[in-house]
C-alpha cells in the first residue's frame, strides 16, 4: 500500500498534467447544486463538495446514452442492421467523488457483469474509469452510511482514497489504476506508510463518529417476502408519494433502465434512458395490463428491491449505501430510513 | 400561524368522531428540517400529527382525487382555488370535500434558506415572522417576510376562496399594481437572450417529472411524454425533448394555474417551472380578465367560446 | 400558444393560426405564400430542433 502526499499547491498543476491521459469528471458547483460533469479545460473538481446532486453513475450511465445505430437507407447494403456506437476507450477518471459511491457502483457491478451476461456499455465504461474519491471530514445530517455497510472513509470500489489535510492531501493508492492515475499526475511525494495509516485511522474515526443518523438493517434477512410484500404499512408509507422519480434518478444504486429507438430522415438510433420503477409507465405491458398499476405496488418495489430483494439474491447487503440523497430530494419526504425502520421492525400479527 | 395548528387539529378531531368524513388529508411533521410530508389520517387520536406551518408548500388538492367517501382537505387559498377547478372539471363532487380552510401567511423559499449555508441545515425553527435556521457552522435568524417563496410574494388570494371552515382569522389581501414583474422581464429581453434564459432555466432538467406529479391540474391518465402510440416527445435528454415537455406541459395549465408553487417546490433541481406557467397566466389575465379557481360557476377561458374572444392571431 | 413560443424566444413570424375552408383555395395559396415568405426572411430555424447524434 503506498501514501502519496501532495501539496494543494500543485493540485491544479498536476490534474492538468493529467488530462494528457485521461478525460476528467468530478464535481462542479452549479446555482441548482453540485454535480458530476465532464472537467472542459482549466476546470477543477470540486474537492469540497460532498453533496452532488446525482452520483458518479452518471459518468458510467448516462441518463441518455446512444447505444446502437442505422441506416434506413435502402440503396446501403447494411440498413437497418443496428452496429455498436463505438465504445469511448479512452482512460477517464472520476476524481473528488463521495467514497460511498465507489461502492455504489460495485453493487451495481452485480447487475450489469454476470457471468451469464456483461452489459457491455456499462462493463466497458467501467473499466476505462479510474475513482479518486474524498474522504468526508464531516458527513452531514442525511449520511447514514456506516450502517448501510459503507462510510465516510469506505474504500470500497475506489482507486485511490485521499484525505484532505488542510495544506495537503494524502492520497492512499488503492489499486494499480490508482497508481497510474498518480503517475499521470507526477504526483509522487511518498507519504511514511506508519504514520499516513495512523492519521487515516483518526480521520475516519472522527468522521464516522460524526455521523448522527443510523438504520437497522439486521432484521431483514429474516423476514419472509410474502411477509413483508403483505404487510400493512405500505399504503401509509406510499399516501404522499407523487411517483416522479426523483429518488430513483440521485440514487448511487438504481440501474433501470428503458430503451428508445428514434430515426430522422435516413439515419437511426437505439438509446437507452434511465428509467424509474416509480412510473406507472414502467411495468405497463403491450398487452394494457400494468401488473403494478397502483402506487403502493410500486413504493413498496422501491423499497422492497433495496432492503429485501436485493439483500436475499446476492446476499452482499442492501442495496443502498446510505448517501441520504434520495431523503434530501425528495418531494414530499419520504425517508428510506423511517420505512427500514417499519420494515426491520415488522412482526406479522398472528 | 401556530394557532391556527391548534384549530385545525380541534377540526380534524371533531370531523372524524363525528364520523362526517372518512379521512382528514393534511401535512405532518418531515423527518428532516424545512420538510413535512402530506398524510392521511382516518382515526381522530392521529389528528395529534397534523401540523401546518410555513413549510407546507405543496397543494394537497393533488391528493383528493379518487378518494372514496367524503374527506377533509386543508387548502390555502391557492390550494382552494385548484379544488375549485377540480370542482369545473368534475375531479371532485363539491359536497364530497369538506375544506377546511387556512389563510396563509405565505410559504418559505427552502432554497434560498439552503443557499445562506455551506453545510446541512439541522434545525429549523418558525415564531411568527421570524426563522430560526441552524446548521452545524452556524445560526441565523431570518424575517419569514424576506424569504417567501416568489408565488407567495405576488399572491393576491391568500384567503381560501371556497372552504366549509376556516382555521384562522383571513388575512389583509394584497393588491399589485403588476402581478407578473417576473414575466414583464423576460418579456422585455430580446428573441435570443429569452431562448437563452429558456436554455439555462432547464438545463439541469432529469425529467423525474416531479413537477408534473406535485401539479394538482396534471391528472391526465396518460401524459403526453408517455404516450407511445403515437410517441408525441422523445424520452432521452435531449433538449429539445425536455424543452417540449416544460412548454407543452405549461400549456396545459393555460387558465387553469393558480400559481401555487407546488412544481418549484417539488423540483430537485431547483428550476422555476413557473417561468413558463407565470406568462400563461399573464395571458389569462390580459385577454380574458382570468384567474383560474376563483367561481366554480364560470367556465375557463379554453374551455368556452365567446364570440368577444380575441383572434386576431388569427390569419 | 404563440405567445409562449415567442415568449421562449421563437421568433413570432415562425408561428402561423389560420382558418381556411376547403373552398378557399386561394386563401390557402395566399396564406402559404405569405408563411413561406416571412419564414425564408428569418432563416432556418436552429431552436427546438432535435439535435440527432
Amino acid at each position: 500500500m503506498k501514501f502519496i502526499t501532495i501539496d494543494k499547491k500543485n493540485w491544479a498543476k498536476g490534474i492538468e498534467k493529467s488530462r494528457e491521459t485521461y478525460r476528467l469528471f468530478g464535481p462542479v458547483k452549479d446555482k441548482n447544486g453540485s454535480f458530476i460533469r465532464d472537467l472542459e479545460n482549466d476546470m477543477l473538481p470540486d474537492m469540497s463538495c460532498h453533496d452532488s446532486v446525482l452520483s458518479v453513475k452518471s459518468v458510467l450511465f448516462p441518463q441518455t446514452e446512444k447505444i446502437l445505430f442505422t441506416t434506413l437507407d435502402e440503396s446501403k447494403e447494411d440498413h437497418h442492421i443496428m452496429k455498436r456506437v463505438p465504445a469511448d476507450t479512452r482512460q477517464r477518471a472520476v476524481v473528488g467523488i463521495q467514497p460511498y459511491d465507489a461502492k455504489a457502483i460495485q453493487l451495481v457491478n452485480l447487475n450489469f457483469d454476470t457471468d451469464d451476461y456483461r452489459d457491455p456499455y456499462w462493463c466497458d465504461a467501467y473499466e476505462a474509469t479510474t475513482f479518486v474519491g474524498v474522504g468526508i471530514n464531516k458527513p452531514g445530517p442525511f449520511d447514514f452510511s456506516t450502517s448501510a455497510g459503507t462510510g465516510p472513509f469506505s474504500e470500497t470500489g475506489l482507486d485511490v482514497l485521499m484525505a484532505d489535510l488542510d495544506n495537503a492531501y494524502l492520497a492512499k493508492v488503492l489499486t494499480d489504476k490508482g497508481g497510474a492515475f498518480m503517475v499521470s499526475c507526477g504526483f509522487d511525494t511518498i507519504a511514511d506508510e506508519k504514520e499516513s495509516r495512523a492519521l487515516f485511522d483518526i480521520l475516519r474515526k472522527e468522521a464516522e463518529k460524526n455521523i448522527s443518523s443510523q438504520i437497522d438493517t439486521g432484521k431483514l434477512k429474516d423476514k419472509t417476502v410474502l411477509e413483508l410484500h403483505e404487510a400493512p404499512f405500505w399504503d401509509d408509507i406510499a399516501f404522499s408519494c407523487i411517483n416522479c422519480g426523483t429518488c430513483t434518478f440521485v440514487c448511487p444504486t438504481c440501474w433501470c433502465f428503458d430503451i428508445q429507438d428514434e430515426a430522422k430522415q435516413k439515419s437511426a438510433g437505439r438509446f437507452r434512458n434511465w428509467d424509474t420503477c416509480m412510473s406507472p409507465l414502467f411495468t405497463k405491458h403491450a398487452t394494457g395490463h400494468n401488473p403494478r398499476d397502483s402506487k403502493t405496488q410500486r413504493v413498496r418495489q422501491r423499497f422492497m428491491h433495496k432492503l429485501k430483494y436485493f439483500l436475499d439474491k446476492y446476499d452482499q447487503g442492501i442495496m443502498c449505501v446510505g448517501c441520504g440523497r434520495c431523503v434530501k430530494s425528495c418531494p414530499v419526504n419520504i425517508d428510506i430510513r423511517e420505512v427500514c425502520k417499519i420494515m426491520n421492525s415488522y412482526e406479522k400479527k398472528e | 400561524m401556530d394557532t391556527c395548528i391548534q384549530k385545525i387539529r380541534e377540526i380534524a378531531f371533531q370531523l372524524l368522531d363525528k364520523k362526517e368524513v372518512e379521512r382528514v388529508i393534511g401535512f405532518s411533521n418531515g423527518t428532516i428540517p424545512m420538510a413535512t410530508s402530506p398524510i392521511t389520517i382516518a382515526s381522530k387520536q392521529d389528528t395529534e400529527k397534523l401540523v401546518f406551518n410555513s413549510t407546507c408548500g405543496l397543494n394537497l388538492a393533488n391528493y383528493i382525487r379518487q378518494q372514496k367517501g367524503k374527506i377533509a382537505v386543508i387548502a390555502k387559498g391557492c390550494d382552494s382555488r385548484n379544488i375549485v377547478t377540480h370542482i369545473i372539471e368534475n375531479q371532485v363532487k363539491r359536497d364530497q370535500i369538506y375544506i377546511i380552510g387556512v389563510p396563509c401567511k405565505g410559504m418559505i423559499n427552502k432554497s434560498k434558506i439552503k443557499a445562506l449555508f455551506e453545510d446541512d441545515i439541522l434545525k429549523f425553527d418558525e415564531d411568527g415572522d421570524t426563522l430560526t435556521v441552524e446548521s452545524s457552522s452556524k445560526k441565523e435568524t431570518l424575517s419569514k417576510k424576506e424569504y417567501l417563496r416568489d408565488n407567495c410574494r405576488l399572491c393576491q388570494h391568500k384567503n381560501p376562496v371556497i372552504y366549509d371552515i376556516l382555521a384562522g382569522d383571513p388575512v389583509k389581501e394584497q393588491v399589485l399594481d403588476v402581478p407578473y414583474p417576473d414575466v414583464e422581464k423576460i418579456a422585455a429581453l430580446d428573441a435570443d437572450a429569452r431562448w437563452i434564459h429558456f436554455q439555462e432555466l432547464t438545463k439541469n432538467c432529469i425529467r423525474c417529472y416531479a413537477c408534473r406529479n406535485a401539479c394538482p391540474l396534471c391528472y391526465c391518465p396518460t401524459c403526453f411524454v408517455d404516450e407511445s402510440g403515437p410517441q408525441w416527445v422523445g424520452k432521452g435528454q435531449d433538449k429539445t425533448d425536455v424543452n417540449t415537455f416544460h412548454f407543452l406541459r405549461a400549456f396545459h395549465c393555460a387558465g387553469r394555474c393558480t400559481d401555487c408553487g407546488a412544481c418549484v417546490e417539488a423540483c430537485p433541481m431547483d428550476i422555476n417551472v413557473r417561468d413558463f406557467t407565470r406568462k400563461l397566466n399573464k395571458d389569462a389575465f390580459d385577454m380574458f380578465g382570468w384567474e383560474a379557481g376563483l367561481d366554480q360557476t364560470k367556465r375557463p377561458p379554453l374551455d368556452a367560446y365567446s364570440p368577444d374572444d380575441p383572434n386576431d392571431f388569427i390569419k | 400558444m404563440g405567445n409562449l413560443l415567442e415568449h421562449m424566444g421563437i421568433e413570432r413570424d415562425r408561428i402561423h393560426f389560420s382558418w381556411i375552408s376547403s373552398a378557399e383555395a386561394t386563401k390557402f395559396v395566399d396564406v402559404v405564400k405569405e408563411i413561406s415568405n416571412k419564414v425564408r426572411a428569418l432563416g432556418p430555424n436552429k431552436k427546438l430542433v432535435k439535435d440527432y447524434n
